[in-house]
């Protein structure tokens, strides 16, 4: 299998805060790889060091064998790498369908017309299940149906690599069970994926590998069964999330 | 050339008060208040017209200070007060709208009220000046000094040493901190409004002694808010050498420049620093 | 089925003020209709930086001033009208690529207080390099015909108005949007933004350079820094709210609110006009931040229902 992303000795500093120190990683193409680590550990940081928010201090950062390494937000996207936000960042003024539309007349293979952007635009809105909602304004939309929009937002951009980060938070299990169920399908139309979960449950069952960050470092990585039962990996979680991890 | 220093020194020193009020706000609430030159204004028109009733405008620099304060305090509960739940950049920018309307608001009333005709308060000490090492002072330029440095000294300890002061640092530093710190967020926002407001009433008295018309606010509030950002954001205690530097510096472009380009200088310096020192230049520490 | 109405309207606008000379051969009536022209292409060309891609120019006055005062100086010089127009909206253009681009740069929110610095610059350098009113001379005087001026500033909002509601339309009206409701995830989508809010600069001081244009044709006589004066910042910003941002009708509907109000007020109270506006500014951007539009829209989408309630009745 072909290495699509691949990181060496990655370090980002904020002030004296070391945010990354030291991660070495790689995701291969058709992977779905979970990120995990308690709050704070550095896995959003990572997220916008690959997606080009900031320049790694150290370190590379291979995206289908080209250098990214602070290439910026807009021409990282247009590679073919798309990413969603922890807190959903819809444009509120616009429809849904406007949103999504974005991404097809933009992203890394725009449509070449904008009636085509907005064929395929309703396309993903059905795909992700906004399709009844594509004139509403996205400002007025809920909690569910935001993640969506945030989700069909990166998906509309056709990404190699989708970062997706903690998409599942304050969803109930019904409606998680749907969203793997749609990670799963986005893996499978051939969409690699690094995921930021706290869902323990989710994360595992998604994952064909498992990375562990705390305090900025690597402290584990594996098959997610192996992971889970690391000694140093518990020891982080001790307290906040070991009940759920066991489980 | 010391001549021309001495009057950028007394000119920095106004810019200094004016801005210590744009700085207050906008430190504490992230607020821009684009009305602040034309509060001043008013400000002089009250005081003129005191005047005309024969008190010195000194003395009725405190019941202006005061009528200042009110009017700020209903301003803000008005206003400025439903902008505080916002980001900082919508904060900024709202800010920023709505006080050029209350600007234009003030402005153009002020047209209607007074016509736009230049005006001027003259007691009979205001042509008034002293030699010192061959140098002329003049006294109302002196005492503006003066002032400028009671005032921001008082400013400084009242922040750092009442209780009131240290909950206005507090807002300043962090809404949601301060909020469950018991602090009364909306409360000191509007106080530290009002205060700003009345701040206003300094530059009145030393503006309304040179000259004034119901436009002119917005050249004022341009004097303070380079100064701010020459300072810093929310850094008060660099506003005063701002507002000096501000005022040698055109000093020194009068000089070699002549007088007309006065203004462009201390606009080009700003425009300048915010593309060159997004962060100040006198930034040491936060409010 | 949204485009061929704008079509239709476009057209109509198009020939109603086309043959309107014909009808109203008053002079007070076509100086206010050229006024109104002129408001239109100021107002719509700032919404274009201002209300669909989010940056509030309080230095649009530059813009126009300059646009004015190149066309004036090259069309008094013996120039044909038409290409002193071209060449003094460029300068326009020129003037906002070398100060304007540096605003951009700056942390989005301090954008007008640096254009209204920029302003401020422009209007004291050329109150002091002119210090002299510029009138025209005899000949120009003698050849002087209303008409060609209406004709121009009708040309020129239509052109304003056609090329703001085309670039809208497009794939970079998408873009521009898009950083104006978040720049971030405009820019995460793909969006170059810092590119896409050069070119809205661009376009935006390019129209009103034209306007400026107009003004200088128009204008016997006047202080060469007049057009230069901050009202030609505020009053884009404060018509364009009052009516509508982001909305194409919204500056048009603004911009006949003003010189309606401006001339009843004209005869009695000179300033009345501004503080009306003024306040009504505070209001709009208070309470109502889809202006005079959103209010328009309400009461259709309500009088729909009471219709639709009607006809079921």
């Amino acid at each position: 299998m072909a290495t699509l992303l691949e990181a060496q000795g990655l370090y980002k500093f904020f002030g004296g805060l070391t945010a990354i120190k030291g991660v070495d990683f790689h995701l291969n193409e058709g992977e779905i790889l979970g990120l995990i680590g308690p709050n704070g550990s550095g896995k959003t940081t990572l997220f916008n060091l690959i997606a080009g928010v900031f320049r790694p201090d150290r370190g590379s950062i291979r995206f289908g064998g080209r250098d990214i390494a602070g290439a910026g937000c807009a021409d990282v996207c247009q590679m073919g790498l798309a990413r969603t936000f922890q807190i959903t960042r819809p444009f509120p003024l616009l429809s849904v369908l406007d949103n999504v539309k974005l991404g097809r007349a933009y992203g890394s293979k725009p449509a070449r017309t904008l009636s085509l952007a907005e064929t395929e635009a309703i396309e993903i809105l059905d795909f992700i299940g906004l399709g009844t909602k594509r004139s509403t304004g996205a400002g007025r939309l809920g909690l569910i149906d935001r993640k969506r929009l945030e989700l069909g937002k990166a998906l509309a951009t056709k990404p190699k690599l989708l970062l997706l980060d903690e998409i599942m938070a304050g969803l109930n299990p019904t409606e998680m069970e749907a969203a793997s169920n749609l990670v799963i399908r986005i893996r499978d139309a051939g969409v690699s994926i690094i995921i930021i979960e706290h869902m323990m449950r989710a994360i595992l069952k998604l994952s064909d590998r498992v990375m562990v960050l705390n305090t900025g470092e690597k402290i584990a990585e594996g098959l997610p069964g192996d992971v889970i039962a690391d000694k140093q990996v518990i020891e982080a979680y001790l307290g906040v999330d070991t009940h759920d991890a066991q489980s | 050339m010391g001549q021309t220093l001495v009057y950028g020194v007394l000119n920095g020193a106004l810019y200094g008060i004016i801005a210590l009020g744009i700085a207050l706000v906008f430190g504490v609430m992230r607020y821009l208040n684009l009305a602040q030159g034309s509060l001043i204004i008013l400000g002089a028109y009250g005081i003129l017209f005191l005047f005309h009733l024969g008190v010195d405008p000194f003395a009725s620099m405190p019941l202006i200070a005061f009528l200042l304060f009110l009017l700020g305090g209903a301003l803000f509960w008005a206003s400025f007060s439903r902008l505080i739940a916002l980001s900082e950049a919508g904060r900024i920018k709202n800010s920023l709208l709505i006080s050029f309307g209350l600007m234009l608001l003030i402005d153009n009333l002020a047209t209607l009220l007074w016509t736009g005709d230049e005006r001027s308060i003259t007691p009979a000490y205001s042509g008034l000046t002293f030699g010192i090492a061959g140098l002329r002072f003049p006294l109302i330029g002196c005492v503006g000094v003066l002032s400028a440095l009671v005032i921001i000294v008082a400013l400084h300890l009242f922040l750092a040493r009442t209780y009131f002061g240290k909950s206005i640092m507090a807002v300043s530093q962090d809404h949601e901190a301060a909020s469950l710190m018991g602090v009364n967020v909306n409360l000191t926002c509007l106080v530290s409004f009002a205060i700003s407001v009345g701040l206003a009433s300094i530059p009145s008295a030393l503006i309304g002694l040179k000259s004034f018309s119901p436009t002119v606010g917005i050249q004022w509030f341009n004097k303070g808010v380079i100064v701010v950002m020459l300072s810093g954001i929310g850094n008060i205690n660099g506003v005063f050498p701002a507002g000096l530097f501000l005022g040698i510096m055109e000093a020194i472009s009068v000089y070699f420049f002549g007088a007309p380009y006065r203004e462009v200088t201390g606009l080009v310096v700003f425009v300048l620093v915010m593309v060159l020192f997004p962060k100040g230049l006198f930034k040491r520490q936060e409010l | 089925m949204m485009r061929r109405r704008a079509w239709i309207t476009f057209c109509l606008a198009a020939l109603c003020f086309g043959f309107l000379p014909a009808l109203i051969r008053s002079e007070y009536f076509l100086n206010l209709f050229l006024m109104f022209f002129l408001y239109v292409t100021v107002a719509q060309s700032w919404n274009l930086l201002g209300g669909f891609t989010g940056q509030i120019s309080l230095g649009h006055s530059a813009f126009f001033g300059t646009g004015a005062l190149i066309t004036r100086l090259i069309w008094t010089a013996g120039v044909p009208i038409v290409p002193a127009l071209i060449a003094g909206s460029l300068s326009s253009v020129v003037l906002a690529l070398l100060v304007g681009v540096p605003c951009l740069r700056m942390r989005s929110a301090y954008f007008p207080i640096g254009t209204l610095a920029l302003a401020m610059i422009a209007q004291i350098t050329v109150a002091n390099l002119f210090p002299l009113p510029g009138s025209l001379s005899r000949g120009y005087l003698t050849g002087y015909s209303m008409l060609s001026r209406y004709y121009l500033a009708l040309l020129v909002a239509m052109l304003t108005v056609a090329v703001v509601y085309w670039i809208v339309r497009s794939r970079t009206g998408l873009a521009l949007v898009g950083i104006r409701d978040d720049e971030a995830a405009a820019e995460a989508m793909g969006v170059r933004t810092f590119k896409h809010k050069v070119f809205a600069l661009m376009v935006s001081s390019w129209l009103v350079g034209l306007g400026g244009g107009i003004f200088a044709y128009h204008q016997v006589s006047y202080y060469y820094s007049a057009p230069f004066e901050l009202s030609w910042s505020f009053l884009p910003t404060l018509t364009t709210f009052i009516g509508g941002l982001g909305t194409i009708a919204g500056p048009i509907l603004g911009a006949a609110c003003f010189l309606g109000l401006s001339e009843i007020f004209a005869i009695s109270l000179g300033e009345v006009h501004l503080v009306v506006f003024a306040f009504t500014f505070i209001l709009v951007v208070l309470f109502v931040p889809g202006g005079l539009m959103s209010i328009s829209t309400k009461i259709r989408s309500l009088t729909a229902r009471i219709a639709r309630r009607a006809t079921r009745v």
